[in-house]
């Protein structure tokens, strides 16, 4: 069932970087969030789940189009330059051969499938702190750029 | 299952890798930025179920959090930059400052 599930993913991530429109490569990418949200309920991790469905398929996605109205949709086409496609490709080949040689010794640090349930409550109270000081600074950043972003009132002579 | 769900996460990686070395829009090196991103939630969460290793799950949380602020904030600047340069390429941007 997993292979479905990320097998879809895989297909859509292609599709948004190699759809020419931009708003089809936006609800292309909005799917991808999506199913894998719902894979990730799938493994029983449903806060997670939720949290990728609203972050990723609701919020960045809005925030997107956002940029897109703002900017516009004309964008340059991709460089055609296959060494960056061979250079991927190569990184996938090597990660996965030392992922394969090194896997038996992750799977036997590891104690076997967990349920989740109130780990959420448990351990995210010790990043609360780190939460609010990087939401503050980046709240207090866009609010500056917003501020940058207002146009000017002229003064009536 | 973990192995499968791993070699997807690499290729998830992989092609978040070619995209932001291949294309040259915001909009698509956003994208490639997030995948990128969504490759490594996806390690930590696949290790979390299959291994036992619940301390991943806070961190998995914690990416999603900055990557969210990530692509709020790098919108915004860009938007900003694009109000006084007319540029739509971030490549382009030094040369629009310029003029």
């Amino acid at each position: 069932m997993n292979i479905v599930f990320l097998t879809i993913v895989l297909v859509l991530a292609i599709a948004s970087l190699t759809l020419k429109k931009s708003v089809a490569s936006l609800i292309s990418f909005a799917l991808m969030m999506l199913v894998l949200g719902l894979y990730y309920i799938s493994l029983d991790e449903k806060l997670l789940g939720l949290f990728q469905i609203f972050v990723y398929a609701g919020g960045i996605s809005v925030l997107m189009l956002f940029g897109i109205t703002l900017i516009g949709t004309e964008f340059p086409p991709a460089k055609k330059n296959p060494w960056t496609a061979l250079i991927s490709f190569l990184f996938f080949v090597f990660i996965v051969a030392l992922f394969w040689n090194n896997h038996t010794l992750l799977i036997a640090h590891g104690t076997g499938i967990i349920e989740s349930k109130e780990l959420f409550a448990k351990s995210y109270s010790d990043f609360v702190i780190i939460f609010a000081l990087i939401g503050a600074s980046l709240l207090y950043g866009t609010i500056k750029m917003i501020g940058v972003l207002k146009p000017k009132r002229r003064k009536d002579v | 299952m973990f192995e499968v769900d791993m070699i997807f996460a690499f290729a998830l990686f992989s092609v978040g890798l070619f995209g932001i070395t291949s294309h040259k829009d915001f909009l698509r090196i956003f994208f490639s930025l997030e995948m990128l991103i969504n490759a490594v939630i996806l390690m930590l969460a696949s290790s979390a179920h299959y291994l036992g290793l619940p301390q991943n799950l806070p961190v998995a949380y914690m990416f999603i959090i900055i990557a969210t602020l990530e692509a709020a904030v790098g919108i915004l600047i860009f938007a900003a930059a694009n109000k006084f340069t007319h540029v739509s390429v971030p490549d382009e941007l030094s040369e629009g400052l310029n003029k």
